[in-house]
């Protein structure tokens, strides 16, 4: 067994595939030579060439278009923008062209693509370099969006993206990057998307994150455990499509549940799955779902972490559905 | 073998013409087509006129819902068509290309199942009308957002190059797209990877209603790839056979490992931007006579006329066979019957998603 980060994660994923499918190729600003900015195509130029790790202009819209085209006419390329804060030029072709295109020529055309993008705060980044933005591509019909939060789930997840014959949206928790090490094993795996993974079970709450946060669920989680409260961390790990079965089987059992996410909290994803969880177990909750997420202003330089959900927070939050 | 010598020269200030308005042939070199090939050329600019007349009149009964009028465009298409490998070589087009796509043979009769959003729709009546596509083809199907198909056919491009396998993209667009910033990024990234691109620009002078002294300080948009690296052709697009010489070339170059260029066609649009515009709010009667003075099609039947191949009876007898196929392929299109509501929820994603079978039991339970 390796222990691996998260960035070394993503780039045995992606050499792991490159070598296994020739149609794999990485694109994207400073991916050649450079190794991407946080080093997590390091090595793959040297491996692949320059046909399959592709240094391409400072241009997010051509990016993402040019992968478009490069997965409709049979190639598999993996698109990496440098932060998720920069995908916005890219946005139109993510939008109109990838997440449409199997749709609107009625299952001709396909866009089997995944663009990787660094997410989230707790950088030291101010708003331009510390966003979550998926709820801009969770609410586009014809994109896939994950979120791992460990080393593992970043390996299998990102694997399966690879192979899917659909557009993934990829987001990695930065400030995890080098943060979190763990044993992978060394032989060959990929984890499904759509399932969440109950990372601690328990029977009083349920605490529903993904991505960066569910560093900070599992740590309250510790803290509850303290206080006698059994706390369940459910990692949706993917957003789209989402695993509502495990998540209900959870706050079914507890009767109570908080979403904690870094984007902030309008229309938020941790919107949809609180919605959905009052929707079909109204009877079943001792308490509300509440939301526990990011500020609905920019993300500020200063306090770059409170911004974001803090252990203090999600235990406030569970107290609260603990007094209901 | 790689040719070393090319006809044309990009850059030119004046439009590249090789027949000029009396029909006659006025190039420096001697025409290689043979009459057979020409005919083929007229029959492509007529039923490209005629299909945009009948466009119009499915419109006014109320079986469509938008028509992009094409009329004036049609030397442009059908160069561009004589031009490319049909099923080999790849097309991003955009809203605006009847008669380019019926003459690389896009059936007619999934045209119009397009229009009409009918079963036979390979796009499964997921768009509005004019927006085809077509896998069997390599047709890109049409995306409403201007250029926003330009980096995909770059892409696609560039993937042509990376596997070898000796394919052409050809991207069409309105004057209107080279504004936009997902234009330039494309071109950019074609020349800097030197992808077996050819961009066509249809520039017809107005985006809608806005007319191109006012989206460009550039006198000519072939003059925008200078910038990127490659050649950029300025040629009359109401001449067909100018059309077909220089789209030849910039595609052969293309295929030959040359890279990108850039060709803009000369073209005047007679209709408004689309059934939904009034295009006398923003320009005279007499501009658009004018133009239609230069019409593609009888400048090509005076130079047919001239090399004996065509007469106005038979001309006329091309306008009566071609109306009949339209007309068959018309019926045959809505013969086929409406596109069913529940298909709504094919064809998203290549995996079941539990979402979408919830609300397609919603919709199940209205109808």
């Amino acid at each position: 067994m390796a222990t691996l980060n998260i960035v070394q994660a993503v780039k045995r994923a992606l050499d792991e595939e490159m070598a296994r499918d020739e149609r794999v190729v990485v694109l994207g600003e400073d991916v050649g030579k450079r190794g991407g900015v946080f080093l997590a195509t390091e090595g793959l130029y040297q491996k692949y060439g320059p046909d399959r790790v592709i240094d391409t202009p400072l241009a997010e819209a051509a990016i993402i278009g040019a992968a478009v085209g490069m997965a409709t006419h049979g190639l598999r390329p993996v698109a990496e923008i440098q932060f998720a804060d920069y995908v916005f030029p890219g946005f139109d072709q993510l939008v109109s062209q990838a997440a449409k295109l199997r749709y609107r020529s009625g299952g001709q055309f396909a866009a089997p693509m995944v663009v990787r993008m660094p997410s989230g705060g707790g950088v030291k980044g101010g708003h331009h370099h510390s966003q979550s933005p998926e709820a801009y591509f969770t609410h586009t019909a014809g994109l896939k969006v994950v979120v791992p939060s460990t080393p593992t789930d970043t390996l299998g997840l990102l694997k399966t993206a690879i192979r899917d014959d659909d557009p993934v949206v990829f987001m990695e928790p930065k400030r995890l990057y080098r943060a979190i090490k763990e044993e992978v094993p060394d032989e060959e795996f990929t984890i499904p998307l759509g399932q969440a993974r109950v990372r601690r079970e328990g029977k009083d709450i349920t605490l529903i994150a993904y991505g960066g946060p569910t560093v900070e669920a599992l740590q309250a989680a510790d803290e509850l455990a303290k206080a006698g409260v059994s706390a369940e961390v459910v990692d949706l790990r993917s957003l789209v499509p989402w695993d509502k079965e495990t998540v209900l089987n959870s706050v079914a059992k507890t009767g109570r549940a908080l979403v904690i996410a870094e984007a902030p909290r309008t229309a938020s994803f941790a919107s949809e799955v609180a919605a959905t969880v009052m929707e079909e177990l109204l009877d079943q909750l001792l308490a509300p779902v509440y939301r526990v997420t990011g500020f609905d202003t920019p993300y500020p330089y200063v306090p770059d972490r409170q911004y974001m959900p803090t252990v203090t927070r999600i235990l406030n939050f569970a107290k609260k559905a603990l007094d209901y | 073998m790689i040719k070393d010598t090319w006809r044309f020269e990009p850059f030119s200030e004046e439009p590249i013409r090789l027949i000029d308005e009396e029909g006659r042939w006025v190039a420096d070199f001697d025409l290689d087509l043979k009459d057979e090939e020409l005919l083929e050329l007229y029959r492509h600019l007529v039923r490209g006129r005629l299909l945009d007349e009948r466009y119009q009149i499915i419109l006014r009964q109320g079986k469509t819902s938008f028509v992009a009028p094409s009329a004036g465009h049609e030397a442009a298409q059908a160069g561009l068509a004589k031009a490319v490998r049909p099923g080999f070589d790849w097309l991003f087009p955009y809203y605006r290309d009847k008669t380019l796509l019926a003459a690389i043979g896009y059936p007619v009769e999934l045209l119009y199942a397009q229009m009409l959003a009918t079963r036979l729709d390979p796009n499964k009546g997921r768009q509005m009308p004019e927006h085809p596509g077509l896998k069997e083809l390599n047709v890109f199907t049409v995306a409403s957002p201007i250029a926003s198909h330009v980096p995909p056919a770059v892409g696609a491009a560039i993937s042509m190059k990376i596997q070898g396998t000796g394919q052409v993209v050809v991207t069409t667009f309105g004057d209107g797209a080279t504004s936009e910033g997902d234009w330039h990024a494309a071109l950019n990234f074609a020349g800097a990877q030197g992808a077996p691109i050819v961009f066509a620009a249809e520039n017809n002078r107005y985006a809608i209603s806005v007319n191109f002294e006012k989206q460009s300080g550039s006198p000519r948009i072939a003059d925008k790839a200078h910038a990127y690296g490659f050649p950029g052709y300025h040629v009359d697009g109401m001449d067909v056979l100018a059309s077909l010489y220089v789209a030849r070339e910039a595609v052969e170059r293309a295929r030959q490992g040359l890279g990108p260029s850039l060709v803009e066609f000369l073209v005047y649009r007679y209709g408004p931007h689309s059934s939904a515009d009034d295009d006398r709010v923003y320009r005279s009667r007499e501009e658009v006579e004018f133009w239609r003075k230069k019409d593609p099609i009888l400048r090509f039947e005076r130079f047919l006329e001239k090399k004996g191949l065509w007469t106005p009876e038979e001309g006329e007898k091309i306008r009566e066979t071609i109306k009949a196929d339209l007309l068959a392929a018309e019926e045959k299109a809505e013969a086929a019957g409406p596109v069913p509501p529940e298909w709504m929820f094919d064809d998203l994603y290549s995996t079941p998603y539990w979402l979408l079978e919830e609300q397609r039991q919603i919709l199940l339970a209205e109808l």
